[in-house]
């Protein structure tokens, strides 16, 4: 079953059956999370780097924000039968407008956020597709941990 | 004859507004507008008086109570924000539809165009403005061109994209040099021709340079640019254009932004978009 992972939200699965898709990945970040052993995996869509800008809405919804969300995805992943050490971490989105001059530097700071998270995880990113000006697809296959990005009509393997 | 005059030639074949969107025009141009007027346009579209008691009772629209009647909502909300539900109740069904130019899925523009119009309301409340009166409509409205382009004209945007992205320009600047005009111009002219208040059309034809909009005042029409960049960080952004535009620094200047507000508005706007987006499902 295909499901999709809208924005500020997370899915975990360890149904063969099942892909996960997010769409539109502008500024945000989304992270595929992957055991192969386990055949556990999933996908979050984070919108904004840093909780404590609205501590209400983190605790409401924790994926909204990269700080947040990334411990979630994790932790549900390991709930799920994952091992920390097998994890598969690959990563997409983080792009910016043209002219950046810092305002909209919410890409850029997802991705610095998201590094931070994972290495204190211990978790090195595999793969990653990141920045600029597009929008991008994630589509994470939990059959065999499959992560494809897909961008104006191309789709390619990370 | 040139492309530009071609494309914007074929403007009055678009098919009209609802008769109650214009209705709802006159009413709120004419300072004499009694409610009554209001409640006897509504009442005779079934289909907004459903969508106008949904979002009445909606957490974004909504005075707190329930809305049970149109004389409630019209008495409760205003004849401006009436106009509003009027608005998103008619281009909701052009909006939902797939724009094979544009590569819009379903539904795509429709929460890109709810997801501004909802960005330019709460980015003035977040700096304790007053919310001037032409921006939701703005807002809601800005991308119309998208619609004429990608699905009344067929217009294919691969060409136009591929010099976006390999020259790295704009994409409405991109969509100029292939066709000699743009979303932001057709749209206008459009709005234009359906005769929406010219505040409207004003910040729709410049959403994308506000520095070029000819008046002194321009709130309206750096909210509503603002507004969309909003909506792109809240992933409404189309996988032709994603967020290949440029953000005018004065606009942020006049407007004195600051990073947090533009976050702390993309939280509020996704906290309500599925809410309105829904309605129209």
């Amino acid at each position: 079953m295909q499901l999709t992972v809208g924005i500020s939200e997370m899915r975990v699965s360890r149904s063969a059956e099942d892909t996960l898709v997010t769409y539109s990945l502008g500024s945000c970040i989304g992270v595929a999370l992957f055991d192969p052993d386990a055949g556990v995996g999933g996908l979050i869509h984070c919108m904004l780097p840093l909780s404590r800008l609205d501590p209400d809405k983190a605790k409401q919804n924790p994926h909204m924000f990269t700080d947040t969300g990334i411990p979630s995805l994790i932790q549900a992943v390991l709930d799920r039968g994952g091992t920390r050490k097998r994890l598969v971490a690959k990563v997409a989105g983080a792009a910016s407008p043209l002219n950046d001059n810092g305002m909209f530097k919410i890409g850029e700071r997802n991705y610095t956020v998201l590094r931070k998270v994972l290495w204190k995880n211990e978790i090195l990113i595999a793969a990653e597709d990141v920045g600029g000006t597009i929008a991008r697809t994630m589509v994470l296959t939990i059959a065999n941990g499959r992560t494809t990005i897909r961008t104006g009509g191309k789709e390619r393997e990370l | 004859m040139s492309k530009r005059e071609e494309i914007l030639e074929r403007i009055p074949a678009i098919p009209p507004l609802p008769a109650s969107a214009t209705q709802m025009l006159t009413l709120v141009g004419n300072t004499d507008t009694q409610l009554t007027d209001v409640q006897r346009v509504v009442e005779y579209d079934p289909g907004l008086v459903s969508n106008l008691l949904r979002l009445a009772n909606s957490a974004y629209f909504g005075t707190g109570g329930p809305i049970n009647s149109v004389r409630e909502a019209v008495v409760r909300l205003g004849i401006k924000r009436v106009f509003q539900i009027a608005m998103t109740s008619a281009v909701a069904p052009l909006a939902q539809q797939e724009i094979r130019g544009y590569d819009l899925p379903r539904n795509g523009l429709l929460r890109h165009s709810a997801a501004t119009a909802l960005a330019v309301e709460y980015l003035p409340k977040r700096m304790s403005m007053r919310v001037p009166d032409a921006t939701y409509t703005a807002g809601l409205l800005h991308d119309l061109g998208k619609i004429v382009m990608g699905s009344f004209l067929e217009v294919d945007s691969a060409p136009i994209t591929l010099m976006a992205y390999r020259e790295k320009l704009s994409f409405e600047l991109a969509e100029h040099r292939v066709l000699g005009t743009d979303h932001a111009e057709v749209g206008a002219a459009l709005l234009g021709f359906w005769k929406l208040p010219q505040a409207v059309v004003d910040a729709v034809r410049w959403h994308h340079a506000p520095n070029a909009y000819p008046h002194a005042d321009k709130t309206v029409v750096d909210l509503v640019h603002l507004g969309e960049h909003v909506a792109r960080i809240c992933g409404t952004s189309s996988s032709t254009d994603g967020m290949n535009y440029s953000v005018c620094i004065e606009s942020l200047e006049r407007l004195r932004m600051t990073p947090e507000i533009l976050e702390q508005v993309a939280g509020d706007v996704l906290g309500s978009l599925e809410e309105i987006c829904a309605i129209f499902n």
